[in-house]
């Protein structure tokens, strides 16, 4: 418990310094997205004085003292509210990111535990046969890892969606057949079969990571004098591979997941942004693209609240798994 | 690049990276494959960066008379772009971009990852449990979205300032690695022994702590290197790449506005993507080399696994011949 | 694909800025005499093709996710709402030199002095909600807080058909933007709203259009046919349009057919042709240098020397620019601002109709050599040691402007002259040329909505609608180039006070002569605009032949004039 108490205290403190961190950055920024409201909208005839009040107050005052900010900023964030979208106007920045956040968590999610699930699978094998030819093709996956997001998914698109128009282009559903998403075995069949792509790409360009971590673990846990007592005990090979090897070799893996989440997210920012799938990646582009300060800092925000929770609950299932990390922190 | 980080909650024993460097002549005599390639790639790419740009027959910047997206020839040993730029002399002239980013950015990065990651570990304490949570706040931070907020505010963004930003948002990883690593560095005896010996803490993180974990910092720079190399394309792609300069990211960038691969020009658009992924794989293979340096079982146990089969294979060979020998013996009695 | 979307969305935004800002000055209406345009669009094209119920694909630029309004006062309001919608009282078509279509009007008439104008309504019109249209709802429709212009003094019904919108000062020259650009709404609706309403989303809207919305994601958005529409249910009955984030992604879709009508930059147009697109191409908006020209008013730079300017046009190679950064798709610009081929009557014979297509060097450094400057020692002109350098701004992304700027550097320094090429973000683009900080910027005029430059000599070239360097323009306000020159604000105020042809074609000749000279805008070329339409299923397309409008699918207004003349091949 003791252990659980003192990452949620540095949790809540990392949480404290992000948020704050948010609510700084824009402010050292030049720019003000009132005005920038305002220019937009002069440009189609007169803004009146109540116009300019009502867009004021909604942006923020920009007399008050910047600790008076602050406390608003935080009085506005527990209400869910981070402002409204200058490029979206007049939607509220968490509807925007509300309805984003869904296609890149399943999206991401989905591949990255199957990119996680091929790596380990072919890292255990890889790690095992060690020794042989496999260690000749390891080596070969450094290669995919190193190779850009984008240009992989462009490369994708090029081959399986612009000359073989095999799967979709763009988009994270039908948008010629379905008026809006809706809860049907066709929508969801629509769904994956626009997210075929995207996955791959994800896969092709993380998988390697997964793999090498895992063999290399492998490779040193096999060494290990109990993995060698079990192989003299003439225990099965595949009880060994697995609950000898495997499990022990994995671990690091699983830890790694929360911190290489950071990764993944920059991978899907520029990767959605080449499908124009409507995730929370290219919501962040569209903000930075219309100077939509509002909305660029809340979907940095919620990007950052989710690699936090995604840390936290590997964290607890490696406190669980592992008790010497309990015993360290 | 998550194997970068997995080794951070299985500390590698030091001790052993140090035995194995003081081992290096068996290293040296068994210099493998992987290490090779990537030496020779890498090589090859610096060797383009450095001489690339004065073999090359055109300023990447003038386009003068050249024909516009013209296939590879004699002439133009890439092709040309839509405005007629050679795309040789631009993949030359990038190439310098691409790889000092990287390698500015790498150190910073690694200089950073020592500066939290190594005195945290050393010192303890509370400064341990400040810089922890510098180092946390960095981790959950995400790079890329970062460094697009950063990038987006910075009018006439340099190759420079470009390589700053990728350098400061990405050293956090390494740092947790180089944490655990000098904290269990700081109990052996010999550090100890300085330490309690009220040595200056700065002179034996200096000569004790970071010549041990020397190996380690080669392979955080060479992922920082990776890293930053693969963000600038990133930021270059969106549009918030160094301004005003070429490299292996505005190429691509360029190609891609220019609807390269629409218009079949796959001169303009495979070199930058292909170059980045080189360099890369490159680095990584030698960071594969590097690794078996730090983790000596990585190198023994391929080897050891090959004697072993190699031994039972032997074993097998001879067993099967004594039993054919066996049942040919068998055979001729009874044919006897 | 940043880079292309940026651009994209400025064209769609300089339309719509256009379509309010610019006006008319003198259409054949003079003295009072009556216009009653026969053209209605139901007698132009709407009786070509059949009816059909295959869904027309239409992308007019939105990106997703999409904006989810149809208010006419949002400046994010989807492009079918106006003209699909929500009407004008007249549709002028930019692209060709006729008379204003009649829509929600019959008929309009100026009074002697230009303060009054009568306007009689189209009978019989009803709202898709089937509330009439009536002289109340034309009147909310200029006289509301959100969008009514403060120059109307008065706005009155005498009779059920009739409006009189008076003035305090002359307004000939705004009739576009009282007929052609403002939008009427219904006035039982938008009286009584009780939220803001221009943060109001408007997802039902009650217009008088040929199409009502039948369904809005964020992904896409369909419409279908009134079938009330006082001009007759259009035949087409099912629209779609989708939000595309970029044009490669577009042009695929394009090209299988996913796309029916789209309005976007294809450098390479032919492979989409050849699959039996439609296409055209009207070429419509000047891309030019702006200079910051003003050294009185606190520009800094060596372009603020007259000499300089004109050497750089003289130094530019139009040619190459054209068919390498514009892939030949742009037409020619006269350094007049008359739109070439349309306004031809407005140029003055005492000055050259076109920009020199070819680099002149040698007279390029004629000028500059009589201005005193000496070539140095690395082939750059210098005056005083102080050699010639500019640095010449294009929005990073906009690959044209950008590649024009790679090109325009190289011939510049061919003449002698350094011009760097810098990229710069949006913003940094729009606060120097709003606050005067910058040397040279490669940017956009927007032309004219009707035949005649006035609106560019004014808006951008008048002395009035400049501030000192320093000082963000107003909205509304264009000369970036702090151009002030007393010739020409003169011209400008004999031009707006006149109706008759000789003396403004005196007034424009004054002018031409003055920027010709000055070249507070050096031009470059005249914009392509591009469109591509589905022929095989649908026809009824403005075409070279019958321009009856102007084909993009972003254009407001024009959109729903083609939409309700397409019909179906079959």
């Amino acid at each position: 418990m003791r252990y659980i108490a003192r990452r949620l205290v540095i949790y809540a403190i990392t949480l404290w310094a992000a948020i704050s961190l948010n609510f700084l950055l824009p402010r050292l920024l030049p720019g003000n997205p009132a005005d920038i409201m305002i220019a937009k909208l002069s440009r189609r005839g007169d803004v009146s004085d109540a116009q300019l009040e009502s867009i004021r107050r909604l942006f923020g005052n920009p007399d008050a003292s910047l600790w008076q900010q602050y406390l608003d900023y935080w009085g506005q964030l527990f209400q869910g509210d981070l402002g409204t979208s200058v490029q979206f106007y007049p939607s509220s920045v968490s509807s925007l990111i509300g309805s984003a956040l869904p296609w890149s968590i399943g999206l991401v999610g989905v591949a990255t535990v199957l990119s996680f699930i091929i790596g380990i699978s072919l890292g255990m094998f890889a790690g095992w046969k060690r020794g042989t030819w496999v260690d000749h093709i390891v080596p070969s996956t450094t290669l995919l890892q190193s190779l850009p997001y984008f240009w992989v998914a462009m490369v994708l698109i090029y081959f399986f969606a612009r000359e073989n128009e095999w799967f979709p282009r763009t988009d994270g559903y039908d948008i010629w057949t379905f008026n809006n998403t809706e809860w049907s075995w066709a929508f969801a069949g629509s769904v994956i079969y626009h997210g075929i792509l995207p996955a791959i790409t994800i896969i092709i360009s993380s998988v390697g990571g997964w793999l090498l971590g895992m063999r290399n673990m492998m490779v040193s846990t096999m060494g290990e004098d109990y993995v060698v007592t079990a192989e003299a005990k003439g225990l099965k090979k595949g009880r060994i591979m697995r609950t000898y090897g495997a499990r022990n070799a994995m671990l690091p893996s699983i830890a790694g997941i929360g911190v290489s989440l950071g990764f993944v997210v920059s991978g899907f920012v520029v990767m959605e942004q080449v499908f124009s799938y409507p995730g929370i990646g290219k919501l962040m582009i569209e903000g930075v693209e219309g100077n939509d300060y509002a909305l660029m800092q809340g979907v940095f925000l919620v990007i950052t609240l989710t690699v936090l929770a995604a840390m936290f609950i590997t964290d607890l299932v490696y406190g669980l798994i592992d008790p010497r990390a309990r015993q360290n922190a | 690049m998550p194997d970068l980080l997995t080794h951070a909650p299985d500390p590698v024993d030091p001790g052993e990276a140090a035995d194995a460097r003081e081992d290096e002549r068996h290293i040296k005599r068994h210099v493998n494959g992987k290490f090779l390639i990537g030496a020779a790639v890498l090589t090859f790419m610096i060797l383009f960066a450095i001489f690339g740009p004065m073999i090359a027959q055109f300023d990447p910047r003038i386009s003068g008379d050249n024909p516009v997206l013209a296939p590879p020839d004699s002439t133009y040993w890439m092709g040309t772009t839509s405005l007629g730029h050679d795309v040789f002399s631009q993949m030359a002239t990038g190439a310098r971009t691409s790889l000092l980013i990287g390698v500015i950015a790498g150190l910073i990065a690694v200089t950073l990852s020592i500066l939290f990651g190594v005195v945290a570990g050393y010192v303890g304490g509370v400064t341990d449990e400040v810089l922890t949570l510098i180092i946390g706040v960095m981790l959950v931070i995400p790079g890329l979205p970062l460094t697009i907020v950063i990038s987006s505010a910075v009018p006439g963004r340099s190759g420079l300032l470009v390589a700053v930003i990728l350098g400061i948002t990405g050293w956090a990883g390494a740092a947790v690695v180089l944490r655990s690593q000098a904290q269990s560095l700081r109990n052996r005896d010999y550090v100890a022994a300085s330490r309690i010996a009220g040595e200056n803490p700065f002179r034996v993180i200096g000569v004790e702590v970071l010549p041990n974990l020397l190996p380690l910092l080669t392979g955080q720079f060479l992922f920082g290197v990776i890293f930053a190399i693969l963000g600038e394309a990133g930021l270059s792609y969106l549009g918030l790449g160094p301004t005003g300069s070429i490299s292996w990211g505005t190429i691509l960038n360029d190609a891609n506005s220019g609807y390269a691969l629409q218009s079949g020009a796959w001169w303009w658009f495979l070199p930058p993507g292909i170059a980045v992924a080189l360099v890369g794989m490159s680095l990584a293979l030698i960071n594969f080399a590097v690794d078996e340096v730090i983790n000596p079982k990585l190198r023994s146990a391929p080897l050891e696994a090959r004697r072993l089969r190699k031994a039972k294979a032997e074993k097998k060979a001879i067993a099967k011949a004594d039993k054919q020998a066996a049942k040919d013996e068998k055979k001729a009695e009874a044919q006897a | 694909m940043i880079r292309t979307m940026g651009r994209k969305r400025v064209v769609a935004a300089a339309s719509m800025v256009a379509g309010l800002s610019l006006l008319v000055a003198g259409c054949s209406n003079g003295d009072g005499e009556e216009t009653d345009s026969t053209n209605s669009p139901d007698s132009s094209a709407a009786a070509e093709g059949a009816k059909t119920d295959r869904e027309l694909v239409v992308w007019a630029g939105a990106t997703k996710p999409i904006n989810q309004t149809f208010n006419p006062f949002s400046p994010q309001v989807q492009h079918v709402a106006l003209g699909g919608i929500y009407q004008t009282l007249y549709y002028y078509n930019k692209a060709g030199s006729g008379d204003p279509m009649s829509l929600l009007g019959e008929s309009f008439e100026w009074n002697d002095d230009g303060t009054e104008l009568t306007i009689t309504i189209r009978e019989g019109v009803t709202w898709n909600d089937g509330e009439p249209f009536t002289t109340d709802d034309v009147i909310y429709s200029f006289t509301n807080d959100i969008a009514g212009p403060a120059y109307i003094s008065g706005a009155e019904a005498p009779d059920d058909t009739t409006v009189v919108l008076s003035f305090d000062e002359p307004q000939y020259t705004n009739e576009f933007s009282l007929l052609g650009s403002t939008y009427m709404v219904p006035a039982h609706i938008w009286e009584d709203l009780e939220e803001d309403p221009i943060e109001w989303g408007n997802l039902e809207p009650v217009g008088t259009g040929p199409y009502t919305v039948n369904s809005i994601s964020d992904e896409a958005l369909t419409v279908v046919a009134n079938p009330d529409y006082w001009g007759g249910e259009a035949n087409v009955t099912n629209v779609r349009y989708v939000g595309v984030d970029d044009n490669a992604a577009a042009q695929d879709l394009l090209m299988s057919g996913k796309i029916d009508w789209v309005g976007m930059f294809i450098p390479q147009p032919d492979p989409v042709t050849d699959l039996g697109i439609g296409y055209i191409n009207t070429p419509q908006d000047p891309t030019v240098m702006y200079t910051c020209s003003n050294a009185d008013l606190g520009c800094e730079g060596d372009q603020t020397d007259v000499a300089v300017r004109q050497a750089l046009n003289l130094a530019i190679d139009r040619t190459e620019i054209k068919d390498k950064a514009f892939v030949g798709l742009t037409g020619d610009v006269s350094p007049t601002f008359a739109l070439l081929g349309r306004d031809d009557k407005w140029i003055s014979p005492d000055v050259p109709a076109e920009s020199p297509q070819t680099a002149n060097i040698e007279e390029a450094q004629a000028i500059l050599e009589e201005a005193g400057y000496t070539m140095g020692d690395d082939g750059i002109y210098e005056k005083d040691g102080d050699p010639i350098e500019m640095t010449l701004s294009s929005v990073d992304g906009w690959t044209d402007y950008n590649n024009a700027a790679k090109l325009i550097e190289e011939q510049a320094a061919a003449a002698g002259m350094t011009v760097t090429a810098a990229t710069v973000s949006w913003n940094e683009f729009a606060e120097g040329r709003s606050a005067g900080d910058y040397e040279l910027i490669m940017g956009g005029v927007i032309g004219t909505s009707v035949p005649d430059p006035f609106q560019i000599y004014k808006d951008w070239m008048g002395g009035d609608s400049t501030t000192p360097v320093g000082t963000p323009l107003e909205p509304g306000f264009w000369n970036f180039s702090r151009y002030d020159n007393d010739i020409v604000d003169e011209q400008i105020e004999v031009a707006a006070g006149t109706l008759d042809e000789a003396t403004k074609m005196d007034a424009y000749a004054a002018i031409q002569e003055e920027i010709t000279r000055d070249l507070p805008y050096i031009p470059i070329v005249i914009n392509a605009t591009q469109t591509f339409y589905n022929q095989t299923d649908y026809t009824g397309w403005p075409t070279e032949d019958d321009l009856y409008a102007f084909p993009p699918a972003w254009g407001a207004g024009a959109s729903g004039v083609v939409l309700h003349s397409l019909g179906g091949t079959e």
